[in-house]
């Protein structure tokens, strides 16, 4: 027993002392090329080989790139070489052993129907695979010799050894590479505020550094809720902020609806699939892996990435479920980081929205003082004209004091316009009857003298809505002056209100559960084209000469503002329907 | 002459309204926050109209003037100016007793025409009020020497 565990010195001596400071370094996490370079090193002296080289596969087109190389004669052309492992003719035994697994060994290289020369000199080959973790080789060892029979099978079962160093090292260093891709996006993710950003950092380093070579984020849209593309590293990058899908369409949109993540084979075979926004066409997309990204207030959208089938039919194109850890690892990162950025927005959102609101309502206050005491001295001035003796002089500067009076009076119609505008969402409510409301607004804002006839059909009994009258008037006094100015030569203008109760909030798209009182101003005038419906309501848009185009826009701040609703429902060319559904008051 | 304090604190539209309200022939005195109204109300005779801005130190600067007014002289009408949408506190001060309110910014109104045209019927219900009081009190007075005993 004792004679067994005596050590004598061997010539392996040499190789163990290699394999020693490989194995600690590699667990160490030294996966880089100067690591391999001294595995290539380590595996010339084990094999006493004349040349050699560490070649790596590419996952992304399947083909064999020469990484260290050792010995002579090599040559840039030689060095730049790549096997395509596609056809099996053309890859030789670097390129079989990498798609086999297979170690290979040949005294006679020649001979061997594999072999493809290189190098003049070579009579003896051998080469071995390293390993990944799912069962398909990430590189070759291969040494050559211009000896016949140089090596044999103890030389093979070091080079083994060898490459399972080779193998460590790589999947130690895929794992800091993992770890630190994840601290880089956690550190970006607690620092940075804007989500744009982010989502960028998250695929750039998804892609580079995870070697997910296709990735892109989808968020749900605040308003639209739609999915939305926000990143993405691959072809799609130019659909930033337009590639979107339903929650629910397709797989991505079924990974939103769920909360589940997704990994499948030959996605396009999915029933679900829709394969509407994709880095490359259905065919090629050999694998997907989709992860929900989640925050405490549910699903905020999808991390997903696509792997191409391509010419390497050979690897295995499905994700592992490592992929998926570190995925979903990535989506819970960025869910509470989209989390905070857009609390972060309302907050900045809410402060500028609020000095907004102050700024323009001390802007106009302080506008409004000024043009009232122009407006004093205008009179004045206008008085002491009439006092100058009459004459061609005096007619003149009386015509610039008009003029300067029209003026006043022009911005103060903008003044009411802005002020409105800016005002319509601040509400001071009561209980109101709306027909007495309606009653009230005619007779203060219907014309004294108009070619338009009223008309009025409003119900009696109408229940009460908690609104701010002033406003409300406001908003249908606005209706009835647009109806009337767009028949200057006669027409008809109806006013209508009616109880909609609450089984017929569908009917008219209402939100449901509650009654609702709609009130419409009805005219004969030429009506909405249907391409405008929507647009008339946006701030601006005017087709009169006066005002600043805020009228709609105004009535439609009110409206809203009461948790109503207002639509134009007329046909164009047969008058405007302007309708208002307001929430009624539960009783 | 009727003696008018007016309260605005912006210049211009003090020298604006000054202007106009001496042109009409009133004797105007002027102050520019409700704390220099306080004190013009305190320190001289009683005023016939105040006319005074709602919003100046704060948005109801002109509900306290309102009230120090009332205080010196109930009989004081007092006419107060408000901005555009401000109708809640203009509502609010005709509750505590303005004769009226005005809006400055009314496109297209001659506020300056209106507010000489409310001042002159302001003075109106004070002559007819103190008139009122005048003979009620003199009604009083008949009365209780009517009440008393011939012999007394």
């Amino acid at each position: 027993m004792d004679g067994l565990a005596v050590h004598t010195r061997t010539p392996d001596e040499g190789f163990l002392r290699d394999l020693d400071s490989l194995f600690t370094d590699a667990a160490a996490g030294q996966g880089d090329a100067a690591m391999l370079q001294r595995v290539l090193d380590a595996s010339m002296r084990a094999v006493a080989g004349t040349r050699g080289f560490l070649a790596l596969v590419d996952r992304e087109t399947g083909d064999m790139e020469v990484g260290p190389i050792s010995g002579p004669d090599w040559t840039d052309e030689k060095r730049l070489l790549r096997l395509s492992l596609a056809h099996e003719a053309k890859r030789g035994i670097t390129g079989n052993v990498a798609v086999t697994g297979e170690p290979h060994l040949t005294g006679d290289a020649p001979s061997d129907p594999l072999y493809i020369p290189y190098f003049a000199d070579v009579r003896s080959e051998i080469a071995v695979p390293i390993m990944g973790t799912s069962g398909h080789s990430w590189g070759v060892i291969n040494i050559e010799s211009e000896r016949a029979d140089a090596f044999n099978a103890g030389d093979l079962a070091r080079l083994r050894v060898l490459a399972h160093a080779a193998a460590t090292a790589l999947r130690v260093q895929g794992f800091r590479n993992r770890e630190s891709a994840l601290v880089e996006i956690g550190n970006d993710l607690t620092t940075t505020f804007n989500t744009e950003d982010l989502m960028h950092r998250v695929v750039s380093v998804a892609a580079d550094v995870l070697r997910f070579e296709d990735c892109s984020v989808f968020l749900i849209d605040e308003i639209t809720q739609r999915l939305v593309l926000r990143a993405s590293q691959g072809a799609l990058a130019a659909e930033v902020g337009q590639a979107d899908y339903e929650v629910g369409e397709g797989l991505t949109g079924w990974v939103a609806q769920t909360g589940e993540a997704l990994r499948v084979c030959e996605p396009y075979r999915d029933a679900r699939w829709r394969g509407r926004h994709t880095e490359f066409p259905d065919h090629e997309i050999a694998a997907l892996l989709a992860v929900p990204i989640v925050s405490r207030g549910g699903i905020l959208g999808v991390i997903r990435v696509l792997r191409r089938k391509g010419r390497r039919a050979w690897v295995s194109n499905d994700f592992s479920e490592a992929e998926q850890r570190v995925l979903s690892t990535i989506a819970s990162q960025v869910g509470a980081a989209v989390e905070n950025a857009r609390s972060h927005q309302r907050l900045m959102q809410s402060e500028r929205m609020a000095a907004w609101g102050e700024l323009s309502a001390r802007s106009a206050h302080m506008i409004g003082n000024r043009t009232f005491a122009l407006k004093g001295d205008l009179n004045e001035g206008a008085y002491l004209v009439e006092q100058m003796t009459p004459g061609p002089l005096r007619e003149e500067i009386a015509g610039l004091f008009r003029s300067m009076t029209r003026g006043v009076a022009r911005l103060e119609e903008i003044l009411r316009e802005f002020r409105d505008f800016v005002m319509a969402t601040q509400l001071t409510r009561g209980q109101v009857d709306v027909r007495e409301l309606l009653l009230e607004t005619l007779d203060e804002s219907w014309p004294k003298r108009s070619a338009v006839t009223l008309t009025t059909d409003i119900a009696e009994g109408l229940p009460a809505i908690d609104c701010d009258a002033p406003k409300l008037k406001r908003a249908i006094s606005e209706l009835l002056e647009n109806a009337v100015s767009f028949q200057p030569t006669g027409g008809r203008v109806t006013v209508a209100a009616r109880r909609v109760p609450r089984d017929e909030t569908q009917e008219h798209r209402l939100p449901p559960g509650r009654d609702y009182v709609q009130i419409e101003v009805a005219d004969s005038g030429p009506g909405v084209p249907a391409e405008a419906k929507e647009r008339i309501f946006q701030p601006f848009y005017t087709s009169r000469a006066k005002g600043m185009g805020l009228g709609l826009s105004i009535v439609k701040g009110i409206v809203e503002s009461h948790e109503g609703l207002i639509r134009e429902a007329g046909t164009s060319g047969a008058g405007a329907r302007f309708q208002l559904f307001l929430p009624a008051t539960d009783r | 002459m009727a003696r008018v304090l007016l309260v605005d604190d912006e210049d211009e539209v003090r020298a604006a309204l000054k202007r106009r309200l001496d042109r009409e022939g009133y004797e105007v005195n002027t102050a520019a926050s409700a704390e220099e109204a306080r004190r013009a109300l305190h320190g001289s005779a009683a005023y016939d109209i105040v006319v005074t801005d709602m919003s100046m130190e704060d948005s109801d600067s002109g509900l306290r003037v309102l009230e120090q007014a009332l205080t010196c002289d109930i009989f004081t009408e007092v006419i107060v100016l408000t901005a555009y949408g401000n109708v809640a506190n203009a509502v609010e001060s005709m509750r505590r007793g303005a004769f009226d309110y005005l809006e400055k910014n009314v496109p297209g109104v001659d506020a300056y025409e209106i507010l000489t045209i409310k001042m002159a019927q302001a003075m109106e219900r004070r002559r007819t009020a103190v008139n009122t009081v005048r003979r009620l009190e003199q009604q009083v007075r008949t009365l209780s020497h009517a009440g008393q005993p011939p012999n007394g």
